[in-house]
């Protein structure tokens, strides 16, 4: 099993790195090389900080040339975490407005519930009552970590499941290979090791 | 329904872990001492949330700290935020790649408010904790940086505005005067603090005990509880102290999944 986490220089690897070592896997490398992407089993799209940057990064590396073709056209099993997952939407309006890799019909905003506090930071619960891997052997509602002031939404299907802070957000969507999870599975204690061992094994 | 958090923060200075009392700080154990007392990798899986501190008082060597962080991390899976002692970004820099999750600040969000800004324009707010330590004085708030050395000439909620205006992503409000005590958290400015203060709030200095988080918890508007206090809480004194609190309805995550 060969995970490659994709890089752009962005994003709090180190944490996942550990996670997927305590889950077994035993070849994991970071790169934006072409090949070794296409050779991988999974991709991993990390992601910490400003979805601008992150963009001008990803394109400078061609990462959204080769994650289209190697994701979206030949079906690699690709997860986004955090930011990592904003981006694989159409949009964000995070520091101006900014154009994301559209691999999913979702885009970003602000957080601006006025009552309460920004960033949403903690344990929160998920509403998971869609078909899912990703969730297999968690309970209902389980706890995830989040860190965000920004929020992923959609009108379209791409078998979302939700969290509620205000209003209802995008927590997490599974459409066919292309996953994505606004909460950090890798900082999620059990529950996260459970879901990124769900991700390894059933996509 | 958004979760509240237990916070274990950790003070190193100069290769140790230490107990701080009012600032003063004691030398406990290094990090064999830490995993053989509290079995580390057991005792993360009933905490929120890390927190290490640089408190080396001379020569603050960024590098040796970045080493421990990096130690910690491994099978770690809750976030970590590191600081105290950075000055620029590549200081910032070399946590987040130690495997810090987050950073914490404190004497620079007085001394180089660009410095915060520039930060927080790279890592996001959500990135950024800022840290005040602080001393109740007759009827003022008085906020110290540099280790508690230094009174600032800002007061506590003339700060707090001005912290909120930089953006920075959560308050970790620690009394001076409680810090180490054991004694429960300082309720006194908490509540007259708590209403204001619009981006999660973490409160630390003087728990003692789990009754104390639990007073600590009550607050609608404070998001976490933190302790440094390494000797009241030794052995498996976190993971009761969570089990107490859940069986008892607080508001706290649960991991109890098979993996």
């Amino acid at each position: 099993m060969k995970i490659v986490i994709a890089d752009y220089g962005m994003g709090n690897i180190k944490s996942i790195i550990s996670a997927l070592n305590y889950l077994g896997a035993d070849n994991i490398v970071v790169s934006a090389d072409y090949e070794t992407l296409k050779s991988a089993d999974k991709i991993i799209l990390p992601g910490v900080g400003s979805f601008r940057k992150a963009m001008i990064q990803i394109r400078e590396n061609n990462l959204d040339k080769y994650l289209e073709e190697i994701a979206v056209k030949n079906n690699k099993p690709l997860i986004g975490i955090c930011l990592g997952m904003q981006l694989l939407g159409t949009s964000s309006t995070e520091d101006g407005f900014t154009t994301g890799l559209g691999f999913v019909n979702a885009h970003c905003i602000k957080l601006d519930n006025t009552d309460l506090k920004v960033p949403h930071v903690g344990f929160n619960q998920l509403k998971t009552d869609i078909k899912s891997k990703l969730y297999d052997g968690l309970a209902d509602e389980s706890d995830f970590y989040f860190t965000h002031s920004y929020k992923m939404v959609s009108e379209h299907e791409i078998n979302q499941s939700y969290c509620h802070y205000g209003l209802d957000f995008i927590a997490s969507f599974e459409y066919n290979n292309i996953v994505g999870v606004q909460f950090h599975p890798e900082l999620s204690q059990k529950n996260g090791l459970r879901l990124l061992k769900n991700f390894i094994e059933k996509f | 329904m958004l979760r509240k958090r237990i916070i274990f923060a950790l003070i190193y200075s100069d290769g140790f872990f230490m107990q701080s009392r009012n600032f003063r700080l004691q030398k406990v154990g290094n990090l064999n001492w830490l995993e053989k007392n509290y079995k580390f990798q057991n005792i993360a899986f009933s905490l929120d949330e890390l927190v290490v501190l640089n408190a080396t008082r001379n020569n603050k060597s960024i590098t040796d700290f970045a080493k421990t962080i990096e130690n910690l991390v491994n099978d770690v899976f809750i976030p970590i935020a590191a600081g105290g002692g950075i000055r620029s970004m590549e200081d910032a820099e070399l946590l987040f790649n130690s495997g810090a999750d987050k950073i914490v600040l404190n004497s620079i969000l007085h001394l180089d408010p660009y410095l915060v800004k520039s930060l927080i324009k790279r890592y996001g707010s959500q990135s950024v904790v800022a840290s005040i330590d602080y001393k109740k004085n007759n009827e003022k708030f008085e906020v110290y940086i540099n280790d508690g050395t230094t009174k600032i000439d800002l007061e506590l909620e003339d700060y707090l505005h001005y912290l909120e205006k930089l953006e920075v992503g959560e308050i970790y409000l620690n009394s001076i005067e409680k810090d180490g005590t054991g004694f429960g958290y300082d309720f006194d400015t908490i509540e007259k603090f708590e209403s204001k203060i619009r981006i999660p709030l973490i409160i630390a200095g003087g728990a003692g005990n789990e009754s104390h988080f639990m007073d600590g918890l009550k607050y609608k508007n404070v998001s976490a509880v933190a302790t440094a206090n390494l000797f009241n809480f030794i052995g498996d004194g976190l993971p009761k102290a969570r089990l107490k609190l859940i069986e008892s309805g607080e508001n706290l995550a649960n991991w109890n999944v098979d993996n």
